[in-house]
């Protein structure tokens, strides 16, 4: 720097540039010397800047890549000790090496935003923040030619969105940030797609901001209008995502501690730097969205050698149990345990790696001893995640958990998963659940031992392990301590219950001390008469005040979760007892909702829901819905029960669109699962208007269904039958009923017999249902086989019910298509032969229809000529003694001959008895159709059992025939004779 | 960097009575400031490095700037005994400088500033003072002696004293 001032400094701008230019040559040391120098007056001397820029553009001969190179080394090692003059002038460098274009800029942008440290609202960095987005957006033109840069700025900017609200400046940065986004994401969703799946996850944590609703809805509904080759959700969330985004949103300070600790700490030995990285970067309330950068960087970027495996270093687990455990808020948790499954939900072996789902296995397996609060709640959100997640997706989501589990499993991250899911140390419900959705990980072959993971660890060092475990999130309870929430025992309890595991019920004295201090004098004095008033009437009047302070305009908002707290504590005995009265009548109702926390419900029915005072009440739900997760029920209880709220029950969507959770599906179904572990009474009472209110999210959940069938008795089956019989209940809908009943395939016995139960109490034709057949497997579905069969014998046979029926494999032991023919054959004898034979008719050709088998996309297909054979074998048995004379109906005995004609040697033989029945029948009659059909049929198929090969030559090329005869069997019976034609031709 | 270039050493093989000592350390806790009689703070930090922890004793307004996870290097500080246990302090000319944070391999034990049997065979300070009272045979000193190990006299006032009595 002395000799570039020394060159410039009292000199004309001409003298001043030959110099340098002349001092450039001299060789590359000198070259550098100069580079660097005007490098460091630009940064250190914002007068000169602009004339230093210049000199450095013209002396520059590697196309400024010293000057890059320092940026980007400055950037990752120095940034946090820059002044801030220097980080201005550095954007201001980087703002004009971006407007000439510099090759290369890119990568000191990239380096730029990862400065950027999320969940950190200090106008240091929301300058930072804006500053670069503002290079960006200037010169976007720029930025779209490189894709990198494009998927970088979107994952950076999608995820700092979440961070910016609040004041008038955040708000307004965040605008600039969501239409950037979404700029760029409409406009070049393939170079997004790169990112891979957490894309999504982003996404999803703004899908509230209306443009990214509209987003949304072209993922999921035209995902081909954002780009031709994108085909869905689904392939962005089988996709993984590359390690440099998940690192990208980590300062390199972050990343160098959060890599330290991993490679260098012994496992005990990392208290004080877990605190100490807590302080610096977790603890303010808008820290916490990075806890789940930091587990995605975990799972994802962090995946240690063998060596450090095998070593004492602090495991990744532990990391990840400091960080679940020191959330301070549900929806940190909640997010934070998302991000620690994010790739369990579409794993598959071949794409993405063990090490990305290990930690979750092992900081459940390892918590269970020493915290078993953190094993549960991530057991729980294991199995609530699958059909939470995304419901039509469930079946992929179901896949991939068990994909992991069975591939942790397979490389013995775990030997044995019984241990983990049914422990002692559960919850029995949620035991249950654990045994219900995972029933093959629940036995254990072996007595259950506990086997320890990564190296045969002696028993001393095991104990030495468990000690440590003991105390490896000790500082959870350190970390509380100053924030808002209580830190006694019960506070800490309720920490890590996000679900609402059932709690036992234990009388403690309220104690609302820890958050008196926070509240305003006037609203302290007026819990504290709630709390001291103890008949029902003044309690309501000093509840219906608290309502009406909240609503004051001068209401400080940030109160509403202190005083969420109090009245969750102070009603705690109300959430307890029996919500619907003994006995149901008007009165009862009626006295039964003027419990004083209805009050804010009666409030919230009397308003109007566009203002603001509606709002504010919803907020203060979901401040006590995250407290208290009963209130969700007790609201759908109140408007079905109060005749203040009828009509409302519409109330319950804005309510559920004000919670956490976000979305009437997820929290009506949460809501349900409360209701059905509380009060099985409130569930049936709920039932009818839930399903009438809300039937898009009803009638199509087959999880809904479940939960009540699971509880209710017979009398409340009965109870609810007749609810549908009078018109007041429908529970099932044509469109959705055949998938619900295979869902329904899975349940328990009484379970599935209330489903069909309540199936057959509805006017939905049968035909709507057939084609479950395909799914019912003898052994495994015999309650639904019964109740199909016992219904299938009061209807008249379709032509589409008897291709069903004959469908299904043939099995000695299974007399479900025999049965069925038989009733038929007694009751409907004409009809059921006239189907037949059209059956026999269309599906004659034995060769073919194997082949046709592999390639058919449809399971109707799987009929074929054998097994029509085989059921009319076993029904011409089953009826020998009978008098019943079905097989000697005219059409069967043609189409029998029909096919017999066409039929194979083998075949002839195993059917032969079948077929003797319709030899006679040839002998007493003569059509000359008949004659000429035979003529035409048997000589070829008598010439291709002579010669073998060109027999299979022929199958082959008249398969794609054999295709088309499936769905349009008439008009091609004849083309099919065609090319048989055409076969023995070439023969 | 320092002026005599002294090699770093372990806090391990810190003895009462060195000085010129060159240390790097983590800071693992700031205790609380106390007040000397004319004014100045006085925080004990407990620091380590890879071979055990130990205590330090820092002036002024720099141990306000300290954080616990500082990686620090301690250059001419010099160690002694206070109230029974080694101390460390920063010697005159000697400084305290951040070098970096958190990236430090470090262990808390042994706390070599733990009151400890092994050196009760050493020359406390209150002892030293005594037995240089002795070899002096002023008989009024005893007194005095007493009086600053037992009313926790602040360490400046100590010094002063050990100063005025070599």
């Amino acid at each position: 720097m002395s000799i570039v001032t020394s060159m410039t400094t009292g000199v004309s701008e001409r003298e001043a540039n030959d110099a340098l230019n002349a001092y450039v040559c001299k060789g590359p040391p000198q070259h550098e010397e100069v580079c660097l120098g005007l490098f460091t007056l630009v940064l250190t001397e914002p007068a000169q800047a602009q004339k230093c820029y210049r000199d450095l553009a013209l002396v520059s001969r590697d196309g400024m890549n010293i000057v890059l190179n320092k940026i980007n080394q400055i950037l990752m090692e120095k940034y946090l000790k820059l002044q801030d003059t220097c980080r201005t002038q550095l954007v201001w460098l980087v703002r004009e090496l971006v407007k000439s274009g510099v090759l290369g800029a890119d990568g000191v942008c990239m380096t730029f935003m990862k400065q950027i440290a999320g969940g950190d609202v200090t106008a240091k960095n929301i300058w930072l923040a804006e500053s670069v987005l503002d290079i960006l957006t200037e010169q976007r033109e720029w930025v779209l030619k490189s894709s990198i840069l494009i998927a970088m700025a979107v994952y950076t900017y999608l995820r700092l969105i979440v961070d910016h609200h609040g004041t008038a400046q955040l708000q307004a940065l965040r605008q600039k940030e969501v239409d950037f986004c979404i700029s760029l994401l409409r406009e070049r969703f393939m170079e997004c797609l790169m990112i891979g799946r957490d894309l999504v996850r982003l996404l999803q944590n703004v899908a509230r901001i209306p443009e990214f609703e509209l987003l949304w809805k072209d993922i999921i509904h035209n995902p081909q209008t954002l780009s031709p080759q994108f085909t869905g959700i689904l392939q962005l969330l089988q996709s993984r995502t590359s390690r440099k985004f998940l690192a990208c949103r980590l300062t390199p300070d972050m990343e160098t501690k959060l890599l330290f600790m991993t490679s260098r700490v012994r496992f005990g030995q990392q208290k004080r730097y877990q605190d100490w990285f807590q302080r610096q970067y977790l603890s303010t309330p808008d820290s916490q969205s990075l806890r789940c950068d930091l587990i995605r960087y975990i799972c994802g970027v962090v995946h240690p050698s063998n060596e450090v495996l095998s070593s004492d270093i602090l495991p990744r687990w532990a990391i990840i149990g400091w960080l679940l455990t020191t959330c301070t808020s549900n929806v940190a948790a909640s997010n934070a345990k998302l991000a620690l499954f994010y790739d369990w939900l579409f794993f598959s072996p071949d794409k993405d790696s063990i090490m990305n789902i290990e930690p979750a296995i092992l900081v459940m397996h390892h918590s269970m001893k020493p915290h078993p609060a953190i094993t549960a709640t991530l057991l729980d959100f294991m199995c609530r995640i699958i059909p939470n997640f995304y419901p039509p997706l469930e079946g992929h989501v179901r896949q991939g958990v068990f994909s992991s589990l069975n591939h942790i499993v397979e490389k013995r991250v775990l030997a044995h998963l019984a241990p983990l899911f049914d422990n002692p140390k559960l919850d029995k419900e949620l035991r249950a659940m654990l045994r219900e959705k995972f029933p093959e990980f629940c036995s254990s072959p072996s007595p259950p031992v506990e086997v320890k993971i990564e190296e045969p660890v002696s028993m001393e060092m095991d104990n030495h392990m468990s000690d440590k475990e003991e105390s490896c999130y000790d500082n959870a309870e350190a970390a509380f301590s100053d924030d808002e929430e209580d830190l006694n025992s019960k506070g800490k309890k309720r920490e890590f219950r996000f679900h609402p595991i059932k709690e036992t019920v234990v009388e403690e004295p309220v104690d609302i001390t820890p958050y008196l201090d926070q509240l305003d004098e006037s609203l302290r004095d007026k819990v504290l008469q709630l709390q001291k008033g103890s008949d029902t009437e003044a309690q309501c009047e000093v509840m219906q005040e608290i309502v009406d302070q909240v609503l004051e305009e001068d209401f400080d908002s940030e109160q509403l979760s202190v005083l969420a707290s109090c009245l969750q504590e102070l009603f705690k005995a109300h959430f307890r007892g029996e919500v619907l009265p003994e006995e149901v009548t008007e009165e009862s109702l009626e006295e039964s909702v003027g419990k004083p926390l209805y009050l804010i419900f009666r409030n919230l029915c009397q308003m109007q829901e566009d203002n603001s005072s509606f709002s504010l009440l919803l907020d203060l739900l979901s401040e006590l819905y995250q407290k208290q997760p009963k209130i969700g029920y007790h609201l759908l209880y109140y408007l079905r029960a109060s005749k203040a709220a009828a009509g409302k029950m519409n109330l319950y969507e804005s309510f559920a669109q004000a919670t956490q959770l976000g979305d009437l599906h997820t929290c009506l179904m949460m809501d349900m699962k409360a209701c059905q572990e509380d009060d099985v009474r409130l569930l049936c009472h709920l039932t009818p208007s839930i399903y009438t209110e809300f039937p898009d999210e009803t009638l199509r959940s087959g999880e809904l269904l479940n939960m009540i069938v699971a509880v209710i008795d017979s009398a409340q089956l009965q109870e609810l039958v007749c609810h549908v019989m009078m018109g007041n209940l429908v529970m099932f809908r044509k469109d959705s009923v055949l998938n619900i009943l295979i869902q329904s395939l899975d349940w328990e016995t009484f379970e599935q017999y209330c489903a069909w139960q309540l199936f057959l109490a509805h006017n939905i034709p049968l035909e709507t249902i057939i084609p479950i057949l395909q799914h019912l497997k003898y052994k495994e579905h015999p309650e639904a086989l019964s109740c199909l069969l016992l219904q299938l014998r009061r209807e008249k046979p379709s032509e589409e019910m008897v291709k069903m029926v004959l469908s299904r494999p043939c099995h000695p032991d299974d007399q479900f298509t025999t049965s069925i023919l038989r009733h038929w054959c007694m009751k409907h004898d004409e009809l059921l032969a006239e189907h037949i034979k059209s059956l026999l008719i269309k599906n004659n050709s034995l060769p073919r229809k194997r082949q046709s088998l592999r390639s058919s996309s449809s399971k109707l297909a799987q009929l074929t000529l054998e097994q029509i054979l085989e059921h009319l074998d076993n029904l011409r048995l089953n009826l020998t003694n009978t008098k019943q004379n079905f097989f000697s109906q005219t059409p069967i005995l043609q189409a029998l001959q029909h096919v017999q004609a066409s039929c194979d040697e083998a075949h002839k033989m195993k059917f032969s008895d079948l077929f003797s029945l319709a030899e006679e029948y040839e002998d007493s009659s003569t059509k000359p159709p008949k004659s000429r059909r035979k003529a035409a049929l048997s000589s070829p198929r008598s010439r291709k059992n002579a010669a073998q090969p060109p027999n299979t030559e022929e199958e082959s090329g008249s398969s794609s025939a054999s295709e088309e005869e499936d769905t349009k069997p008439k008009p091609t019976k004849r083309k099919r004779k065609g090319s048989s034609a055409v076969g023995s031709d070439s023969d | 960097m320092n002026g005599l270039g002294a090699l770093p050493v372990f806090i391990k093989d810190i003895k009462a009575g060195q000085k010129n000592l060159n240390v790097v350390f983590i800071v693992l806790e700031i205790g609380r400031v106390t007040k000397t009689k004319d004014g100045h703070e006085v925080r004990s930090c407990k620091v380590a490095d890879k071979t055990g922890s130990i205590t330090i004793s820092v002036w002024d307004e720099i141990g306000g700037l300290i954080q616990p996870g500082d990686i620090i290097r301690l250059t001419r500080g010099y160690a002694s005994m206070w109230k029974g246990c080694l101390t460390l302090y920063t010697g005159r000319g000697g400084e305290l400088q951040k070098i970096g944070e958190f990236c430090m391999v470090y262990s808390e034990v042994p706390n070599f500033s733990e009151p400890n049997p092994d050196y009760r065979g050493q020359p406390d300070r209150g002892a030293m003072v005594f037995r240089l009272a002795l070899t002096r045979g002023d008989t009024s000193l005893p007194m005095l002696v007493e009086a600053v190990a037992g009313d926790l006299a602040t360490h400046s006032s100590q010094q002063q004293l050990i100063i005025k009595q070599s």
